[in-house]
């Protein structure tokens, strides 16, 4: 029995390091992006800042950093990703369903082989099905020669939507037949023999019982869609996504405004999640309410019905958002009468970086003078090659010049 | 406006499997037709031939004389109530009544006027808003058959509906079915496999064995003068003997079962199968449970033999006595509760005695397994 | 096929076979086909594409094995070691999931009370739900020389230089197993929920320790989860690229990025294509070696 509890323990304790561990790096990035200093960091800690969602930085040495709302280059990805997602939905949804459909329909042996052919695309890897879209189409538009067919051919935002139906259609697929192995297939019959027409069963009967699915399957094709990188990387050609935009900037070096963004996403998929669980809880506690009824219908025993708890009962996630709401006062208050908050205190900072910089430059200036080098490696020159001894190691962003200089 | 439902040589076979072969049955404008038989005899097959949703491969159906060959189930003047009902569940319960005739593109006043005059008629009056899952059993039985009525078919078929209610209620749906029948006035074609539902609705009966009709008759006939020994095992409970004839006339068979002589009276008009039999010819003797009555005088009469008690069965209105006789036969019989018979012990052997108006002799044939 | 028509009518059936056999035939098929072509033809400018030179040729694999003409070495030892080194570390990374999901997934479906298990699955859904990129910067900021982890160290006086996480590679690996733990969780958690509680308690009522009941009862249960999960990691971790992009050094290569370079900065599709092929390659054998394992269906992996 000792080994029990000692085992109950050690789980415990592997489940909290766990969720730690799912948790721990996003919320340490949730909370670089309100640090004012320009790289993404908890300590050294400048000041409480919203500016990273806002417009953004311009360091002592005029780079500028963008944030959230002054980067166009990322509210253009954002709206390509927004154009594609709803092509993709457009398309997979309906393809998803017509393939689940009829795979009801074939007799087995053929339903094996067509559900194989279905389910392929997931288990291609994702630049796979990138580049075979964009070379077999590169080909038919060199084919057609010029017009509108070699236009589309080209075009990324259309080529990545192609891509991604591929296999984000095997997801909604699942979908729907995850769905329809629950459909009573008697319900069309009844219809049918009803008088319905086979196109009216479909939208009278089918259509309304794969309502959920139709909606499950378009949100998770919209989020597969716009979360994608490694098919839309190769797909989009020359335009640029909301995952290829972020890609670029983290190659370029690794800026609170990411940071930002990545809370932005947080927030809204918690969100989504949460009321996604309170409605689904409601809609329990309505049908066990129907159930109960139901029950007390069949059989009026005033011993069935049970006592509903009167009185006021604080549902017990109150005292976790009390909980959360003093903790944001409490931190507020320390930065505020720390004085971390707040523009005075991004001035000192800016003001403590520039006179740190100007020294810096004098140094190497004299330097300069003394040896007439050139500008050495370990020196912050400019914004971007500032990053670099961060990592300890210069060459990283080079990163992709690194495939440059592999050549043949 | 009701319809007569004709089926000439039906065979639907599925490769080498014959779900039913050469079915011919005539059955009248306005009756209660049942289809009885055990499961897997063809009877539901046959059904979802009548309603279109199967083409047979050979033989054709005709409603009201029109040939129905090639007629989706949705063009057929038919109605089917199905096994699990087949409500839509996620319309009200207004809508699932009204499903024909939105189909049909009827109005939406229109849809409810008929919604509610159905609903009264099979007594949910109030009920259309409901959605199907917040109704009792019962309820939905009721608002599947006013469904099925409301394009007023000419003929509506139910395919066992009352197999998921419990014992008590499905007694009661029986009564208001056939009442519904009645006032409705159109052919009803049911089937089953519970010979007490057939016999207690139908004007007349088919029953059915492995895709073929053994005996279409009215209920009464059935039961009493079976024409094959399936028929006579499969419909209620039945002591077969058998044996082989030793002589027969017009209105007598006289036939010998392991040692045993027994006569049967078939003077009357259903035994046409009876007054084939010929000398020597093997057949099976059936005497119901409850004709077979012990005697207490030792007076030799017809139809007597001895047999062991077994055991005693109380079913309530009445009891079950499970006996064997000499050469091994298992026999059964029924007394009324009413009657004595606690005098009676297991062990003891025991005169019985039927009449010959009441023993049917057929052909030797397959009987129904239990 | 004039059944299908007859049971869906015309207009749906039109709608069912344009879908489908678009789906199929155009997005699946063609592609897949028309890049194994490309990947037997000579890497051409597209002038020349359909002319004499543009014959079959092996010489993209011949490069992937031997390297080119003109080096020295007998094979090509560079995108054979990333190769390789993808494929085990892939191997790897499969198994620690497997390992760090096992208790989580069976204590979330046996062990925790309903409402708990429903609050850590959502838990377990939020993250995966921020995009892949999104998650290896986190781990990025975590991981960097001046990181929240080398600061943290050296403020608490535990080291004095930075440690080089990212050149070590140990971001890019602790950065692809926390990518896709979640396709290990979620199949292995579906095939432990069925399991029957009652088995558990027989069981143990019949005296098994906790390791053998496992080891019996509750891992031959799960194994089509297990194999399901374990083929999603290997595919997505073999076929990653978003998570190396952020996270490998710029010395260590993975296979996706090697074709990357092909493709968009050498401009050689066929290439890129032959190494797509090979990739390709892979992830069906190792399906076909976990059917073949775990003995299940392909629709058993994919639900």
């Amino acid at each position: 029995m000792k080994s029990q509890h000692a085992l109950k323990l050690l789980l415990s304790i592997y489940i909290f390091v766990f969720f730690a561990y799912l948790f721990g790096p996003l919320i340490i990035m949730s909370i670089t992006a309100f640090n004012s200093a320009e790289f993404p960091a908890v300590t050294p800690w400048e000041c409480f800042s919203w500016r990273w969602f806002t417009e953004g930085k311009v360091t002592y040495d005029g780079q500028r950093l963008a944030g959230l709302l002054a980067d166009t280059k990322l509210h253009d990805g954002i709206l390509t990703s927004l154009r594609i997602a709803l092509g993709v939905v457009a398309l997979s949804v309906p393809i998803g369903m017509a393939a689940a459909i009829v795979l009801t329909q074939v007799n087995s042996k053929l339903r094996t082989l067509f559900y194989s052919m279905a389910i392929m695309p997931v288990l291609f890897p994702g630049v796979v099905i990138g580049i075979s879209t964009v070379v077999l189409w590169d080909r038919i538009a060199s084919m057609t020669g010029g017009g509108a067919m070699a236009d589309i051919g080209r075009n990324g935002v259309f080529l990545t939507i192609l891509a991604q139906t591929c296999f984000i259609s095997t997801y909604c697929f699942l979908i729907f037949v995850a769905r329809l192995q629950r459909f009573d297939k008697t319900q069309e019959e009844a219809a049918l023999d009803l008088g319905a027409s086979q196109t009216q069963v479909f939208f009278k009967i089918l259509m309304p019982y794969l309502m959920p699915a139709i909606a499950s399957s378009a949100v998770i094709a919209f989020l597969y869609s716009f979360e994608n990188y490694n098919t839309t990387v190769f797909s989009i050609l020359s335009d640029q996504t909301l995952t290829t935009v972020i890609a670029s900037k983290v190659r370029l070096g690794i800026s609170p405004a990411i940071s930002a963004l990545a809370l932005v996403i947080i927030a809204i998929t918690l969100t989504a999640a949460i009321s996604y669980e309170v409605l689904k809880r409601r809609e329990e506690k309505r049908l066990a309410k129907i159930k109960q009824m139901q029950l007390h219908q069949a059989m009026p025993s005033e011993r069935l019905m049970k006592n509903q708890k009167t009185g006021s009962r604080l549902p017990k996630s109150m005292f976790l958002i009390l909980l959360i709401c003093f903790g944001v006062i409490a931190g507020g208050n320390y930065l505020a009468s720390n004085n971390l908050y707040g523009e005075k205190c991004i001035m000192a900072a800016d003001e403590a970086k520039k006179s740190n910089f100007a020294d810096q430059l004098k140094l190497l200036q004299q330097n300069v003078g003394n040896e007439g080098a050139t500008t050495p490696q370990s020196g912050p020159t400019t914004g971007s090659q500032g990053f670099n001894n961060i990592f300890g190691d210069p060459n990283l962003f080079k990163n992709f010049g690194g495939f440059d200089s592999k050549t043949e | 406006m009701s319809a007569d439902v004709e089926l000439q040589n039906i065979s639907i076979n599925f490769g080498d499997f014959y779900a039913a072969k050469d079915v011919s049955v005539m059955i009248k404008k306005g009756e209660f037709f049942s289809f009885l038989g055990p499961s897997g005899c063809g009877k539901t097959t046959i059904l979802r031939t009548i309603s279109g949703f199967l083409e047979p491969s050979q033989g054709q159906v005709l409603i009201g004389g029109e040939n129905m060959a090639g007629i989706g189930p949705n063009k057929r003047p038919t109605s089917l109530i199905f096994q699990n009902l087949a409500l839509f569940p996620l319309m009200s319960v207004a809508d699932n009544i009204s499903f024909s005739l939105e189909v049909r593109g009827h109005s939406k006043a229109d849809r409810r006027a008929r919604a509610e005059e159905l609903l009264g008629l099979v007594a949910l009056e109030g009920q259309g808003d409901k959605k199907v899952h917040e109704l009792s059993g019962g309820q939905r039985q009721r608002v599947a058959i006013a469904r099925a009525l409301a394009i007023e078919p000419e003929v509506l078929l139910l395919d066992e509906p009352l197999s998921a209610l419990d014992l008590k209620l499905r007694q009661k749906m029986r009564s208001e079915l056939r009442a519904i029948q009645k006032r409705v006035g159109i052919t009803f074609i049911y089937i089953t496999h519970d010979q007490g539902e057939a016999l207690t609705m139908s004007d007349r009966i088919a029953v059915m064995n492995e895709g073929r009709i053994e005996q279409v008759d009215s209920c009464q006939a059935v039961y009493e003068q079976p024409k094959t020994p399936f028929v006579a095992s499969f419909v209620g409970e039945n002591n077969p003997f058998y044996g082989e004839v030793t002589a027969c006339n017009n209105s007598r068979v006289e036939v010998l079962c392991d040692g045993n002589k027994f006569v049967a009276d078939i003077s009357g008009r259903y035994h046409q199968e009876s007054k084939k039999l010929t000398i020597g010819q093997k057949i099976i003797l059936f005497v119901r449970p409850e004709s077979i009555s012990i005697k207490n005088s030792k007076t030799k009469t017809q139809n007597s033999f001895s047999a062991r008690l077994d055991s005693i069965e109380f079913e309530g209105h009445l009891q079950n006595l499970f006996l064997t006789t000499g050469p091994g036969m298992k026999v059964r019989l029924n007394v009324p509760n009413a009657e004595e018979i606690s005098h009676l012990t297991a062990g003891q052997t025991m005169d019985l005695t039927f009449s010959a108006q009441k023993a049917v002799v057929l052909p030797e044939g397959n009987l129904a397994v239990d | 096929m004039q059944n299908f028509f007859a049971k869906n009518g015309p207009i749906i059936s039109t709608y069912f076979l344009i879908a489908i056999g678009f789906w199929i035939i155009f997005l699946i098929v063609i592609p897949q086909l028309y890049m194994l072509d490309l990947s037997f033809r000579p890497n051409l400018p597209p002038l020349l594409r359909g002319g004499e030179e543009d014959v079959y040729t092996l010489t993209h694999y011949k490069h992937f094995l031997f390297g080119s003409e003109t080096s020295k070495d007998a094979y090509n030892f560079v995108d054979l070691n990333v190769f390789f080194k993808t494929l085990a570390t892939a191997v790897v990374i499969t198994v620690l999931s497997l390992c760090f999901c096992y208790p989580i997934a069976f204590y979330i479906a046996k062990v925790a009370e309903h409402k708990t298990a429903r609050l850590l699955i959502v838990s377990l859904i939020v993250p995966f739900w921020i995009n892949e990129l999104l998650r290896a910067f986190a781990l990025r900021i975590l991981f960097a020389g001046e990181g929240v982890i080398n600061n943290a160290l050296i403020n608490a006086g535990l080291m004095d230089n930075a440690i080089n996480f990212i050149g070590q590679d140990v971001a890019l690996f602790t950065g692809l197993t926390y990518a896709y733990l979640l396709l290990m969780m979620f199949p292995l958690y579906n095939a432990l929920e069925s399991l029957d509680t009652n088995q558990l308690e027989a069981a143990k009522d019949l005296g098994s320790s906790t390791l053998r009941t496992h080891w019996r009862v509750v891992i031959p249960h799960a194994k089509a989860g297990i194999a399901s999960g374990s083929t999603m990691v290997f595919m997505l971790t073999a076929g990653a690229l978003a998570t190396p992009v952020v996270l490998s050094s710029p010395n260590t290569f993975w296979f996706t990025q090697l074709i990357y370079q092909w493709f968009n900065m050498n401009d050689n599709w066929s290439r890129g294509a032959a190494y797509s092929v090979l990739l390709l390659l892979v992830s069906v054998v190792f399906v076909l070696l976990m059917m073949k394992l775990f003995r299940v269906k392909v629709g058993e992996i994919v639900k």
